[in-house]
């Protein structure tokens, strides 16, 4: 006997599946585990023997049913917990893009305005730049930067929100990370399940993907560290011992996005010993 | 196929993806569709009107709409949920298109869905494309063609593309399967091969 999603078929002829939506989505979740020696389904221009459906029939209901499933799957992958933090995560990306760029625009044409200003030796913050910039008079000018402060701010609830997300989301990576770091590597990976299933070494050099690729092709040094990098323990490292920081760091990582990902709860003991085991890998031998 | 004068276009409902149109007739750009790509270089089969075709990795389904302006029905696999989206968006307008959510690796999860077919066409960015492809052949019906088109790239980023496509050659030839061209689709598309090959006497 083979079964399909309109029914049974033996040599008898077919067993129809009843057609209501629901039952034809239970059965189907119960033929993905059988099957063996399948026999694909072969139109016969008569038509299926118990059923009398037309071909243009046959596509119709077919389709239905496959319209049904595939919103399903979509409806289903997008309330994955991660769905939205990815979004987020990247839409802060973008917002840093958009300051960066328009920053450094106003500052050159602050600079035609002011032949003798130069950043140079004054240590300007960018709140400091912001309000030296602010007292220029071209009114064009002003609301640039009127609007760039708007949108600092609004990069500021993101980031705000990214945090807090991330811990509740992944609430180990976030201890050994935090939360905005751990956000980018998961963005980096695709998805919290797709980190989970990534092997430390691999996590380690997420992010580097330029470094890596030179390395493999052109034999260049490995890269020690990608996003990872950002994180303080990796970058306040000495040089000796970066390299150590960020291969602990990222093995433990992988055990966290598992834990994240498959126990969904936060483990103080485990986060405790990661901490432990990062920090000594930090201290020169 | 139909050409117009030296341009490959299809009959079907225009404004899918924003395609020229050509009276009633859709501009097939080959610099965006490998498929098309294919026909410009004189090598893939004709499409005919009462074919039925299993494409693994439909994405956003422009090409989809395409072949689906060509034959009977179209099986458009797709993974991801965002080109999924727009996907069942075209699919809405061609009542010929068959859009299932599934992994093409593990066919197990939609086989029930299909039947056999007489064209399998395969665009999909794996490594492990050619395996996906040859668990997919058992829909091919006997005679039939399968197009795999080899993303190099996709498949290793330090091995030399041809080292890449004899590799392929062989493990299709494993699978009994009979090649009848290999072709690179330079200058439409970079480091993707393509393959067309059925199955062989048993």
């Amino acid at each position: 006997m083979q079964s399909y999603w309109f029914g049974d078929v033996d040599e008898n002829g077919c067993t129809p599946a009843p057609p209501e939506m629901s039952f034809l989505v239970a059965r189907l979740e119960s033929l993905r585990t059988v099957q063996e020696r399948f026999i694909p389904f072969t139109w016969d221009p008569a038509g299926i023997s118990g059923l009398c459906w037309t071909r243009a029939e046959y596509i119709a209901r077919l389709r239905n049913l496959c319209f049904f499933l595939a919103e399903l799957g979509i409806a289903q992958n997008y309330e994955a917990r991660d769905a939205e933090l990815l979004q987020m995560i990247r839409t802060l990306d973008e917002l840093d893009d958009m300051v960066n760029n328009l920053t450094e625009r106003t500052v050159e044409w602050y600079r035609v305005k002011n032949p003798d200003f130069s950043r140079k030796y004054l240590h300007l913050s960018r709140n400091r730049l912001m309000k030296l910039m602010k007292k220029d008079e071209g009114p064009a000018f002003r609301q640039i930067i009127e609007e760039l402060e708007r949108i600092w701010a609004v990069r500021e609830a993101v980031t705000a929100e990214i945090s807090s997300r991330a811990e509740t989301v992944m609430p180990n990576c976030s201890a050994l990370l935090g939360g905005l770091v751990a956000s980018r590597l998961v963005s980096s990976a695709g998805g919290l399940g797709v980190l989970a299933r990534l092997p430390g070494s691999s996590i380690q050099v997420l992010g580097s993907r330029t470094a890596l690729y030179s390395h493999i092709r052109g034999g260049t040094p490995p890269p020690k560290h990608g996003i990872i990098f950002q994180h303080r323990r990796v970058h306040n490292a000495t040089k000796a011992t970066r390299g150590r920081v960020a291969r602990v760091l990222a093995a433990k990582l992988a055990i966290a996005a598992r834990i994240d990902y498959y126990r969904q709860e936060r483990d103080a003991a485990f986060i405790a010993e990661a901490q432990s085991a990062i920090d000594s890998a930090g201290d020169l031998r | 196929m139909i050409w117009i004068g030296k341009t490959l276009v299809s009959h079907g409902e225009g404004g899918v993806y924003g395609e020229k149109l050509l009276g009633e007739y859709r501009i097939w750009d080959p610099h965006r569709s490998k498929f098309a790509a294919l026909y410009y270089l004189g090598s893939a089969p004709e499409l005919a009107h009462d074919m039925r075709v299993l494409y693994l990795g439909a994405a956003n389904g422009t090409t989809v709409s395409h072949v689906a302006d060509y034959v009977e029905c179209v099986y458009a696999i797709e993974m991801a949920p965002r080109p999924m989206q727009d996907l069942l968006a075209v699919a809405r307008r061609r009542d010929n298109i068959i859009p299932i959510m599934a992994d093409a690796r593990r066919v197990e999860s939609f086989a029930f869905l299909l039947e056999t077919v007489d064209l399998i066409y395969q665009d999909i960015a794996q490594p492990d494309q050619v395996a996906i492809a040859i668990r997919n052949s058992v829909f091919l019906r006997s005679g039939g063609v399968m197009i795999i088109v080899l993303k190099t790239r996709s498949i290793s980023v330090a091995e030399d593309p041809r080292v890449i496509l004899r590799r392929a050659e062989g493990e299709l030839a494993d699978a009994g399967f009979c090649i009848s061209r290999s072709v690179w689709l330079d200058p439409y598309h970079q480091d993707h091969a393509v393959l067309i090959c059925s199955r062989g006497p048993e």
